[in-house]
């Protein structure tokens, strides 16, 4: 008898502590008893540059109806289409619009879309600011730093001899050249090719891409950090992140050697001033707006804040009234 | 009363209690063979989409590349085991001295107050998780340790990385050390003190070297265990999508096992066909290898030292 | 073997018959001593570092730290989705891998024949215990994610998945650490049940299970303080580290099919934002949590270890 009460004691005392310690797992805080995860679940995916902007309604809408779960990511432009689709997401951000692969793609998989843009961007040349030898740089001296012709090297002065050929008259100093920018999944490194390295590449006859031999980033944060603990280094990231950020410089730019050096900034970029900026888009899955009316009621919000405000708050510039008109008609003619 | 005589089947008990009997035997073999499942299934996990990617892969791009670049399809795998090797010699410098020094104060000169107190200590130690020590590594171990010692140290290389995982594996170290030192049998000790010696003579010359297996395979099981860190090298190492090769430990690096998580938190969730995606399985499969032969290793000395009491 | 708290150890002076300085001893014990301390230094640092660079969190906000879900800006982030991530899978690892271990230690110990299908389960434990996280993680993707029958039943990326997953990672230890449990019965305690006619089933629940229980109890928790620490098997089974909406209430068992977050994921990622609140304080502070918990676990295993060992000398 008094082993069977040791025995039920022993298994008592370990359920017990099981309990606890699976509590104890959980740690601290208060359960927060309203969201019951009934309703609708939607995945954004995509630009890790448009992120933040869907990160910012995706807060905001919480208020409204918090039974909607939102669930957003920034692998990349490209991973966000190639979810997008297969269908495992409601959502694409991207920093340049939609590639005729992708199209063919989507409609293979039967997946129909909305085209929204939703804001512009720049896309800054960012060092550490640290670095005093900087200050304006032209396309042709980015084309000698990071372009295809670029691969191998290792110092700012190795570039040297390609940019002059180029037409630039800058001096560049025998320092490391530590590089951290976005890779191929990622829009920004498309446009950025798109932009600045295009033309160079087509003219002298080589592919357009960037040099292989950096270390690339998906995620901007790790980049804008690389750049800054480095003190000679150098990247590009979009507007909203490099302005935001601590440690890190903006270089102007010039589109020709001899040009003007427009710096970065909201006003510059709005004008079309800045050489380098791209259209922000939201591509929405219509066939899944048509079922749930948690998609549909989180869109019209981002019409509405996310247009006016969320876009601004996070950094970016505000289309302009005739775009933004366009965009909301876009979305209920859809 | 029955006077038949009593069969076997009498003494057994009632067939309600042997089919108990069986059903629970039936029950815990289940149980074992899904440790046997697991293993199955790892094999088959990381083989399936390693073959597919060893037969379409280009094999120029594992070797003599510029780097690490799996979204290119450019996959040096030198660059990625000089780093994992460079990790592990870097973490075994620190933890093979320092375990090794604990597991013998602890098992020939700390006094028994000393023992229960520092033994526990070193089990909570061994409990801290690697992304812990990855944030130390990150914040402390780069910039003050190695960065003011060499100041052509990237901000966060592949020897802060190194020193972490060293961190991390000293526990697991110090008490497989322990255990092969007190393994030795206390008569060896006592013949040495009838000879004469002084403690220091006989720990060093009569202890160690009798446990010297023990202690190697302790040293092995803890490289393995270096081999298979992911999380310090990813936070520390310097490195996120991708990587230039470098031999230098104070440049950024990434492991075997720190390319796996890129390739894998990259694309967050990627539908995940592609190249690149496929590299993981293979870098899985040459990691599990490398693991395991370790693993055999340290068995193998296991077992001589084990014969010899 | 006589352990070391039993025998009694001979002083360092016993042998320095001559008297003479012993200067190599000496230097011997110091170096050693001085290792020891390095050791427990660098603890030490690691805690200081991460109480220093908390400290904000701690004192101003950690209440709302840990209701939080995450957020944007650092200011209004928190952990309170980690919190729930990392509870439920310590949850179903405990009841995964629990009984599965302690089953097979029962069968390995008591009813298999010594033979050489019995030492190839032992080796293959024994080499499962020593392959790196990130490949379990691999397991847990193709199998448990994605696999044919699994994935349907776990939803995907789900705490479910995640679980099972860990699970696998954990069972090694269970099994091996009950095994040692059910060792250390002694063989007399044994046969007197089956002298009184109990069947086998009856000696391992009676006999057996209660006296091995501590020591299983202890293999259980250190495996969850385990499970609890992991990233790397996180991180491949597509643990969320972006940007989550939803914190689901702490009872609501329908979030195991559900997207979902995790201390040690979190940790990782916030580590990476260049943000000091993010990378500085607001990962110390959940370093924190994690450690609280996972020091937790430990400690209660160990007093529960040396409980054991006393009752096994007594």
């Amino acid at each position: 008898m008094a082993k069977k009460v040791r025995t039920y004691r022993q298994v008592l005392s370990l359920a017990l502590v099981l309990v606890v310690s699976a509590a104890a797992c959980g740690g601290g805080g208060d359960a927060l008893g309203d969201s019951e995860a009934a309703g609708d679940e939607i995945v954004i995916s995509g630009s890790s540059t448009v992120e933040p902007i869907s990160v910012a309604v995706a807060e905001s809408f919480r208020d409204i109806n918090p039974n909607v779960q939102v669930a957003v990511s920034g692998p990349g432009t490209g991973d966000g289409f190639k979810l997008f689709c297969e269908g495992e997401t409601d959502i694409s951000d991207a920093s340049r619009q939609i590639k005729d692969e992708e199209k063919v793609n989507c409609e293979a998989n039967g997946i129909s879309y909305v085209e929204l843009k939703v804001g512009v961007d720049g896309i800054a040349v960012i060092t550490s600011s640290e670095n005093q030898a900087l200050s304006c740089l032209s396309f042709a001296d980015l084309y000698a730093l990071v372009g295809p012709e670029s691969t191998g090297f290792g110092s700012w002065a190795e570039a040297q001899g390609l940019a002059t050929e180029l037409g630039s008259s800058f001096a560049f100093e025998d320092s490391d050249l530590v590089i951290s920018a976005p890779g191929t999944e990622s829009g920004t490194y498309d446009s950025f090719i798109e932009i600045v390295l295009e033309d160079l590449a087509d003219e002298r006859g080589h592919e357009a891409t960037t040099r292989p031999d950096y270390s690339s980033a998906a995620d901007d944060n790790v980049i804008i950090e690389t750049v800054a603990i480095n003190p000679t280094s150098f990247g590009w990231v979009g507007f909203a992140f490099a302005d935001h950020a601590e440690g890190t410089k903006l270089v102007d730019i010039s589109v020709d050697p001899d040009g003007d050096c427009v710096a970065a900034t909201a006003e510059t970029i709005a004008s079309n001033e800045y050489p380098i900026s791209r259209d922000l888009f939201i591509y929405v899955n219509t066939d899944n707006a048509a079922s749930k009316a948690g998609l549909v009621e989180f869109v019209d919000h981002y019409m509405g804040f996310g247009l006016d405000e969320a876009v601004a708050n996070v950094g970016y510039v505000i289309l302009d009234d005739g775009n933004r008109e366009a965009t909301r008609s876009a979305w209920s003619n859809r | 009363m029955t006077t038949q005589p009593w069969t076997v089947s009498d003494l057994q008990g009632s067939p309600r209690r042997q089919r108990r009997e069986t059903a629970i035997r039936r029950l815990v073999f289940a149980a074992t063979v899904t440790s046997v499942l697991v293993s199955g299934l790892i094999l088959y996990s990381l083989a399936f989409e390693a073959i597919t990617f060893m037969r379409e892969v280009d094999w120029s791009t594992t070797w003599g590349q510029l780097g690490w670049f799996p979204r290119r399809g450019i996959f040096d795998l030198p660059t990625i085991m000089v780093a994992t090797v460079s990790v592990t010699v870097i973490a075994m410098a620190v933890a093979g001295p320092l375990g090794l020094a604990a597991a013998i104060y602890l098992s020939e000169y700390a006094p028994s107050r000393v023992r229960t107190v520092l033994k526990p200590t070193l089990e909570v130690m061994a409990g801290i998780p690697s992304v812990v020590l990855g944030y130390f590594a990150l914040r402390f171990i780069a910039p003050q340790l190695v960065g003011n010692l060499f100041s052509t140290a990237a901000p966060a290389n592949l020897l802060a990385a190194g020193v972490g995982v060293g961190l991390l594996i000293i526990p697991l170290m110090a008490s497989l050390s322990e255990d092969a030192l007190t393994a030795v049998p206390h008569s060896l000790r006592q013949a040495s003190a009838g000879l004469g010696a002084r403690k220091v003579t006989t720990t060093t010359n009569v202890v160690i070297p009798a446990a010297v297996s023990g202690l190697t395979a302790a040293g092995i099981v803890a490289a393995s265990r270096a081999v298979g860190e992911t999380m310090v090298v990813f936070i520390a190492g310097g490195a996120a999508d991708s990587v230039i090769k470098s031999y230098n430990p104070l440049d950024p690096g990434m492991t075997m096992t720190a390319a796996m998580a890129s390739v894998a938190s990259g694309t967050d969730s990627i539908a995940g066909q592609g190249q690149a995606f496929q590299s993981l399985f293979f870098v899985g499969l040459l990691l599990f290898i490398m693991t395991m032969l370790l693993n055999v290793l340290a068995d193998k000395f296991v077992r001589r030292f084990r014969q010899r009491y | 073997m006589a352990s070391p708290s039993v025998r009694k150890r001979l002083p360092a002076t016993t042998f320095n018959l001559t008297r003479r300085m012993d200067v190599k001893g000496r230097v011997f014990e110091v170096a050693l001593l001085m290792a020891v301390a390095v050791t427990l230094g660098a603890v030490a640092a690691l805690i200081s570092q991460v109480f220093f660079d908390a400290w904000p969190v701690l004192s101003g906000r950690f209440g709302q730290f840990l209701t939080s879900g995450l957020g944007s800006r650092p200011e209004i982030s928190g952990i309170a989705q980690g919190l729930r991530g990392t509870l439920y899978l310590c949850f179903i690892v405990a009841v995964v891998a629990f009984p599965l271990g302690i089953g097979s230690a029962i069968y390995l110990e008591q009813y298999a024949k010594p033979g050489r299908l019995t030492r190839f389960v032992d080796l293959n434990i024994r080499n499962l215990a020593g392959v790196p996280s990130v490949v379990y993680g691999i397991l847990g993707l193709t199998v448990f994610v994605k696999g044919p029958f699994v994935g349907a039943i776990t939803g995907g990326r789900t705490p479910l998945a995640a679980g099972l997953t860990l699970s696998a990672l954990v069972l090694p230890l269970v099994i091996i650490a009950s095994v040692e449990a059910i060792r250390s019965v002694p063989q007399e305690l044994i046969e007197a049940g089956y002298g009184v006619g109990a069947t086998q089933s009856e000696v391992i629940r009676h006999h057996v299970l209660p006296y091995a229980i501590p020591g299983i109890l202890t293999g259980t928790l250190l495996s969850m303080a385990r499970a609890a620490g992991e990233a790397a098997p996180l991180i491949l089974v597509g643990t969320t580290t972006g940007f989550l909406t939803n914190i689901p209430a702490w009872w609501d068992v329908g979030q195991v099919r559900e997207r979902f977050t995790a201390m040690p994921i979190i940790i990782t990622s916030w580590v990476r934002q260049p943000e000091t609140g993010f990378k500085v304080e607001g990962a110390a502070a959940a370093i924190i949590v994690l450690m609280l918990v996972v020091v937790m676990l430990n400690s209660v295993a160990i007093v529960l270890r040396s409980r054991f060992e006393k009752r096994r000398q007594g």
